[in-house]
């Protein structure tokens, strides 16, 4: 186990999980001296029955302060201030946030407001802007992947002024996170597969980016056995119990690892074909993570050797030579996207040119990728990466990632 | 008991000055030399300023453009707006950067450098330290201070924008 | 592992380790918004070189701070008090405390003190209630550290504290401070933290979350230890032995499988030998019981220890012996290498027959007395007697 020269680590949120892990938040508001929360989900998730189950789950020990669900896809300021009125007029002294990125996004932002008593968000923004503890706030997250329930970013867009606001900070941890079974159970299969590979990505790009430290490392061995021995299985049987919860855990694991050792090339591409495509971020990082791995083959060849055995269990470890246990974990993770293809009836895209809107239109049209390779250079993921990654680095692995090609890898420059 | 106030540290201090006058100076003069530079110039707003330098109190460096010319403009965090702040966050930290003992990605990683602005212009900005420190040191230093050593540039091109960058550096120009 | 019955987990301390680590005080303090802390350390403990080592690290950042030096192994509440009242009238905002063991219990104890502002720290009992968030709170463990610094006990003149919010805000481990001055006191504080993380990684109801933790301090310290213990010179093995012992005292605060702490604990109070010593003693008759009771919960303690290729080569069944194996050539790497000062048994520790009467009267009123008392008799314990 390599200790850095230097390292950082830190997540201070209190997990709790289980089948039955939402029957506990009453008990863990009262120790943190609130008993009058506010939810703030958004509408596809109650829609789903997810609030019922929680609403359900809190009614014998505390006093729902209000339901807010109107959070939109795209966390907003106006959202944000308007929810953070209702928790002032409904005297709340806690929040509860049931969703996925947004509306953790949503709910750190209205924590902001009605803690700091800020009536200018954007004086919160940038690091080190926060320096003390804010209102209780629990996490439930609706989908095992994205990770947030264990981050300290919320991004909250300005929609009239057109900025989007950037802030940094421990106090914006969640002080619980509840991982319950229940809350994924609904999931379709085409969302499990791609948010699943979306934490697989975490875990994986958390072990070779340039930031890993012992901590991350041993979070990341963890995420990725859980991942790869249950996304498949709870794919295809999306009322698997057990499986969903290893799956929330499983992200949650990864959440915390690449929290902490950052994101690289996969991201980098990743976030930049989302902003000029749309294309959600999970199939994204199911296209990239293999082209990701390759693209930094030369540079941590050993490291990404060390997930064979946590990724593809003893038989395979032993049935493939040293030498190629690296590449070995590229092919499997190209399996699972296959695996995933076939169970979700060839939703789940392998790759870019596979990736198709509702309306069966090709999100990715080949001629946008300079453009995505240009938008990646201006994306932070890139600094974390172990190998550089200039513009034609970026098409080069974009282009391959876009044919389902594995990369050449004797056309990547090497310093 | 006792209480007891922190003291200084002139010496790094000074150390970390003079490499930040001498990396600002030659900034100024890669970006009339190197095309890469210019061009990562070319991409950044009018007027667009940056400052690298030490918490709590300096030294810094201030670099913008000013009337589409690239200027040094000396260590004065107030004289004149500045868009995006690169923190190094003390001066022992910074003493490893700029005695190139850790790279700046190194440094980042390891928690030592703050954004304190938008990030793609850091990127930017990072993007062109990188080449200036490629034309600054010996390919031995350069190469444990940058990600990827560019080893594709011809011989020529290193050369000639080695003497370039250093002579107007040096005076200045 | 087993999810089904759910699980809880919480780490509150976020650790900075390696070099210059000591010098993102000011910033880190600052994010904590604390700009005036007082340090808490024994100038007889931990040393003066280590103060000076952190007064330094404040060089440049225009900071005050307050040091107070003087703790000692008999501190009492009269010191937390004392230590109060400088806080209360030097106006500080938070505390740090630099060293291991009882210097990190007063500064855990004065901390609950100016936080929760009570009148008079005297008054402060195992009964007091600790229910919210304390003050900012940073430990910088020296090689002296027992691995508890980390961890949501604090003890003092047999008053006990147990409380999330005791756990410190930062950790800092830095190179300069956790090199070794003898090679028994890393042992010591190595064998504790090995022990305490055991016990915890091989119970039933242990989950992946605290497993991260202990993996990475249990192979830190396999790989480790012995070179800390026989190479004093060796920084970066001390550096990776104190990542261990720091979470030790995370994964101590999120289990309640504690035979091997409680053993050292009783030991440490009354013979006032390191916990690190017992536990060492005692690791192996525990492990062996544990073989017996479930092959299974020792099979993945191979991975842990010997790494992926040892793991896969050996087939199942041979996996917990040879966990077992592992361990034992890790322990006897240690106690060769310090040839002697560490005694293997009880017996050879030479602890008086008065003071093991007292400890087996203390063992004897705890719920698994019964248990605990075989694992004594096993490591010597009963010889003494007889």
């Amino acid at each position: 186990m390599i200790l850095p020269d230097y390292y950082e680590f830190c997540c201070r949120v209190q997990i709790v999980a289980g089948h039955d892990a939402l029957e506990k938040i009453p008990a863990l508001l009262a120790e943190m001296g609130a008993k009058k929360p506010l939810i703030v989900t958004d509408k596809g998730v109650a829609a789903a029955g997810l609030v019922d189950i929680v609403v359900n789950a809190l009614k014998e020990g505390v006093t729902i302060g209000g339901i807010a669900d109107n959070v939109p896809p795209d966390s907003d300021l106006k959202v944000v201030n308007q929810l953070a009125g209702l928790y002032r007029d409904n005297a709340c002294d806690a929040i509860i946030a049931v969703g996925g990125g947004s509306v953790m996004d949503t709910a750190k932002g209205v924590n902001i407001v009605v803690s700091e008593n800020a009536t200018d968000l954007m004086a919160f923004s940038g690091a080190g802007a926060l320096n003390r503890r804010l209102k209780p706030l629990v996490a439930i997250p609706t989908t095992a992947g994205t990770g947030s329930e264990v981050t300290l970013v919320a991004v909250i867009k300005d929609h009239e002024k057109h900025q989007k606001m950037l802030f940094t900070s421990y106090f914006l941890l969640p002080n619980v996170s509840i991982l319950d079974s229940r809350m994924t159970m609904t999931m379709p299969p085409f969302i499990t597969a791609m948010t699943g590979m979306d934490a697989l990505s975490h875990a994986v790009e958390g072990y070779y980016c340039l930031q890993k430290n012992p901590l991350s490392d041993a979070h990341s061995l963890a995420a990725v056995n859980m991942i790869h021995q249950y996304l498949s299985m709870v794919t295809k049987n999306p009322a698997d119990k057990e499986g969903r919860l290893a799956m929330a855990v499983g992200a949650c694991l990864a959440g915390i690892s690449f929290s902490n050792s950052m994101v690289g090339i996969v991201h980098n591409l990743g976030h930049a074909t989302g902003a000029v495509c749309g294309v959600p971020h999970g199939i994204c990082m199911a296209v990239l993570l293999p082209y990701g791995l390759e693209y930094n083959m030369h540079k941590r060849r050993d490291i990404i050797a060390e997930l064979l055995l946590p990724m593809a269990g003893e038989d395979v470890y032993l049935k493939t030579p040293r030498a190629e246990r690296a590449d070995k974990v590229v092919s499997l993770i190209r399996q699972m996207n296959q695996d995933l293809n076939v169970i979700t009836g060839g939703r789940h895209a392998r790759y870019f040119s596979e990736v198709k809107d509702r309306d069966g239109k090709q999100m990715v049209p080949r001629d946008v990728l300079p453009e995505i390779a240009k938008a990646a250079l201006f994306d932070g993921a890139t600094i974390y990466n172990p190998e550089d990654s200039d513009y034609e680095d970026n098409l080069l692995v974009l282009e391959a990632a876009w044919e389902g090609k594995p990369l050449d890898r004797s056309k990547i420059k090497k310093g | 008991m006792q209480e007891i106030h922190a003291g200084g540290k002139p010496l790094k201090k000074a150390y970390v000055a003079i490499f930040l006058w001498f990396t600002g100076r030659a900034i100024q003069a890669a970006a009339k030399v190197d095309k890469e530079v210019k061009k990562e110039f070319d991409t950044l707003p009018d007027e667009f300023t940056f400052a690298l330098g030490s918490l709590p109190n300096g030294p810094w460096m201030v670099v913008g453009k000013e009337k589409g010319k690239v200027k040094y403009f000396g260590g004065n965090l107030k004289c004149r707006p500045i868009h995006l702040r690169l923190v190094i966050k003390n001066i022992e930290a910074a003493f490893l950067i700029l005695s190139f003992q850790e790279s700046t990605a190194l440094a980042t990683t390891r928690n030592r450098l703050m954004t304190d602005g938008e990030v793609p212009y850091a990127l930017s900005v990072i993007r062109i330290l990188d080449i200036v420190e490629v034309y600054l040191l010996p390919k031995l230093i350069a190469s444990l201070a940058v990600k990827r050593y560019p080893s594709w540039w011809p011989f020529g091109h290193k050369l000639a924008g080695r003497i370039g960058v250093y002579t107007r550096t040096l005076l200045g120009i | 592992m087993d999810l089904t019955n759910g699980f809880a987990f919480i780490c509150p301390f976020k650790t900075n380790s390696g070099n210059k680590a000591l010098e993102n005080l000011p910033v880190e303090l600052a994010g904590l918004n604390a700009c005036k802390p007082l340090i808490i350390t024994s100038r007889k403990l931990a040393g003066g070189s280590a103060i000076g080592t952190l007064k330094n690290a404040f060089g440049d950042s225009g900071m005050t701070f307050g040091v107070f030096d003087e703790v000692t192994e008999t501190a009492d509440l009269n010191v937390v008090e004392q230590i109060r009242d400088i806080f209360i009238k030097g106006q500080y905002d938070s505390i740090i405390a630099l060293g291991g063991g009882v210097i990190v219990d007063v500064a855990k104890i004065v901390n609950l003190a100016v936080s929760q502002k009570v009148a008079d720290a005297r008054q402060l009992s195992t009964a007091t209630a600790i229910r919210d968030p304390l003050g900012p709170f940073v430990v910088i463990p020296t090689a002296a550290a027992t691995g508890m610094e980390t961890s949501k006990y604090a003890s003092l003149h047999g008053i006990s504290f147990v409380a999330v919010h005791l756990m410190p805000d930062l950790v800092i481990l830095d190179p300069r401070l956790t090199r070794a001055k003898d090679g028994k006191a890393v042992a010591e504080a190595g064998f504790a933290a090995f022990g305490r993380i055991l016990e915890a990684d091989v119970a039933p109801g242990k989950n992946p979350l605290m497993h991260a933790y202990a993996f990475t301090a249990l192979r830190f310290l396999r790989e480790n230890l012995a070179e800390a213990v026989t190479k004093r010179c060796n920084k970066k093995a001390s550096l990776a032995v104190a990542n261990a012992v720091a979470m030790s005292g995370c994964v101590i605060s999120n289990t309640d499988q504690t035979v091997l702490h409680r053993l050292g604990k009783v030991f440490q109070n009354i013979v006032h030998v390191h916990p690190g010593m017992i536990i060492g003693m005692c690791l192996y008759p525990f492990l062996d019981d544990q073989i017996k009771k479930d092959r299974s919960l020792l099979s993945n303690l191979l991975l842990t220890l010997g790494g992926d290729d040892k793991y896969v080569f050996m087939p199942e069944d041979g996996r917990p012996g040879a966990a077992l194996r592992e361990i034992y050539e890790f322990s006897y790497e240690i106690y060769a290498a310090l040839k002697g000062k560490m005694p293997p048994t009880i017996r050879e520790a030479g602890i008086q027959q008065y003071l093991m009467d007292d400890v087996l009267e203390v063992i004897n009123q705890e719920p698994d007395g019964a248990y605990l008392r075989t694992i004594i008799d096993r490591v010597g314990g009963s010889s003494i007697k007889a």
